[in-house]
């Protein structure tokens, strides 16, 4: 008896501890906004974005193994985040985490001053 | 006799078809659909909304007719709300914070009684590091439908930001977070009615959409548990449309027969150079409705900003300096009792007078003028 609770409740753990370590494969959001600060050391972005005055910010960490690509000019080339710079307009996608938003790919796509372009 | 009545009724009729759009009434040529979307909108528009709908927590109005409300809905108002961000020139292309973190730059004056019993505060309370506060008058909404028509490519033909025609006027765009040419709000950061009538439901009343599904902060901090008991979105996706098509579709107000002494400031207006950034006429683009496509509409705005000098200055937006605005639209403006985004003149004259930076040779003109001349313009302006 003592046994077969033991394997239910570790039948019912280990997925979700194993989903907790794996990133899921479909990108929950996505975001385009312009970048608000950028720490390298910590990994993380701040994305300042919303709909009319409902303006808000959207906080994103950056694993290393993030793919990051500069579409302004440079045909989506990859480039570092510590390249990306506040006023720069990036479309990011992203998923949920018990720590926060976690990026899962991020493109640069032009300044806020020199205009990126109509969004589809 | 009778068909004599008939025929007098169907003149009538016809009459009124042809008679121009007053304040508050839709745009002419709306299909029966439309029309009915306009009337259903005007409803949601004059809803009020109380906590137990999600009022709230934070909120300036309880409903956006109660400052579009002067002297029909959807015209001017007298509230004043406050506006704030922090202002760092130093940064180059990413001067303004708008305090997103902290919830945006619209400061809320109203609390629900929950929010209060929890924090004790009558306001959202603005953080320390705000470096400026902006007061914002409520506008007409009169015609902002075939503004948002006006395709990008027709206010960018105005925008001259290194002044290479020399003629001391440099318009340039606003653009919002994500690239977007901007057009609506004081400071041109809004790029489509649509957002700027989404975002308004939670900036200002506090109430969460489809747009907009999270919650407002007070100043950065979540909300105290049991403040906000209505469930989210606390107005659908039908109720966001129909508010959209009554602003969308409610019509200029034609421009009143104009004296000759109007017709005379309409010259005088010209020639003074207003017209530099009060650009007359816009022409609006493709559209999916036939009274917004393809029409010209008297807005006397380029939709771009202006550097209007430093008494004028107070809070930045997006790529917009403390002193930079977007050029007012004058349509309407006979029905206009405060003038400037704050509402600190009294008169047009008095509004005239507080122009500068890039208004200032305009005004300067106006001065040297003689009277007659001076009393020619404000009549022209009292007949937009």
């Amino acid at each position: 008896m003592h046994r077969v609770t033991l394997l239910s409740l570790a039948s019912f753990i280990l997925p979700l501890a194993l989903a907790a370590q794996q990133p899921p494969t479909v990108p929950h959001d996505s975001v385009r906004g312009a970048i608000r600060a950028v720490n390298v050391r910590a990994r993380t972005l701040e994305v300042t974005t919303g709909v009319g005055y409902a303006i808000r910010v959207v906080r994103l960490q950056v694993p290393a193994s993030v793919p990051i690509t500069n579409r302004d000019g440079g045909q989506g080339a990859p480039i570092k985040l510590a390249e990306l710079k506040p006023g720069d307009v990036i479309r990011a996608s992203f998923g949920g985490r018990p720590t926060g938003f976690v990026a899962y790919t991020i493109e640069r796509v032009g300044r806020m001053d020199a205009g990126a372009g109509r969004v589809p | 006799m009778t068909r004599g009545w008939i025929a007098l009724a169907v003149m009538c009729s016809a009459a009124a078809c042809r008679r121009p759009p007053q304040p508050g009434e839709p745009l002419r040529g709306l299909s029966a659909a439309e029309r009915a979307r306009f009337d259903s909108g005007r409803a949601v528009f004059d809803s009020t909304f109380t906590p137990a709908v999600g009022l709230g927590p934070l909120f300036n109005a309880s409903r956006c007719g109660e400052c579009h409300e002067d002297p029909v809905t959807g015209a001017n108002g007298d509230e004043v709300e406050h506006h704030a961000t922090v202002f760092h020139p130093e940064r180059a292309g990413a001067m303004c914070d708008e305090l997103a973190d902290k919830g945006g730059p619209v400061f809320q004056d109203s609390v629900t009684p929950a929010l209060h019993a929890a924090l004790g505060i009558d306001r959202e309370p603005r953080p320390s590091i705000v470096t400026t506060v902006a007061e914002r008058t409520t506008p007409d909404i009169f015609g902002f439908g075939l503004l948002d028509a006006v395709p990008d490519s027709v206010i960018l033909s105005y925008a001259d930001p290194d002044d290479r025609n020399h003629d001391g006027i440099s318009g340039r765009p606003n653009r919002f977070f994500d690239g977007r040419l901007g057009r609506f709000g004081r400071k041109a950061l809004v790029p489509t009615l649509r957002e700027f009538n989404d975002g308004a439901f939670q900036a200002e009343i506090g109430i969460t959409n489809p747009s907009v599904p999270q919650e407002g902060t007070v100043a950065g901090d979540s909300l105290p548990a049991g403040t906000d008991p209505a469930p989210d979105p606390e107005i659908g996706a039908r109720g966001l449309e129909l508010t959209d098509a009554f602003v969308r579709l409610l019509a200029p107000p034609a421009p009143l027969k104009q004296s000759r002494e109007a017709r005379r400031g309409s010259d005088v207006f010209a020639r003074v150079g207003c017209t530099g950034c009060h650009v007359p006429t816009l022409r609006t683009g493709d559209n999916p409705i036939a009274a917004l496509r393809h029409k010209e509409v008297a807005a006397y705005t380029d939709l771009l900003l202006h550097d209007m000098g430093p008494k004028l200055a107070d809070i930045c937006f997006g790529l917009a300096t403390p002193s930079e605005f977007r050029t007012e639209p004058l349509m309407g403006m006979r029905l206009v009792t405060h003038f400037l985004h704050d509402g600190r003149a009294n008169t047009p004259e008095q509004a005239i007078e507080m122009h500068d930076g890039e208004g200032a040779r305009s005004r300067d003109l106006f001065d040297a003028l003689p009277a007659a001349d001076r009393a020619a313009l404000v009549a022209f302006l009292k007949t937009l």
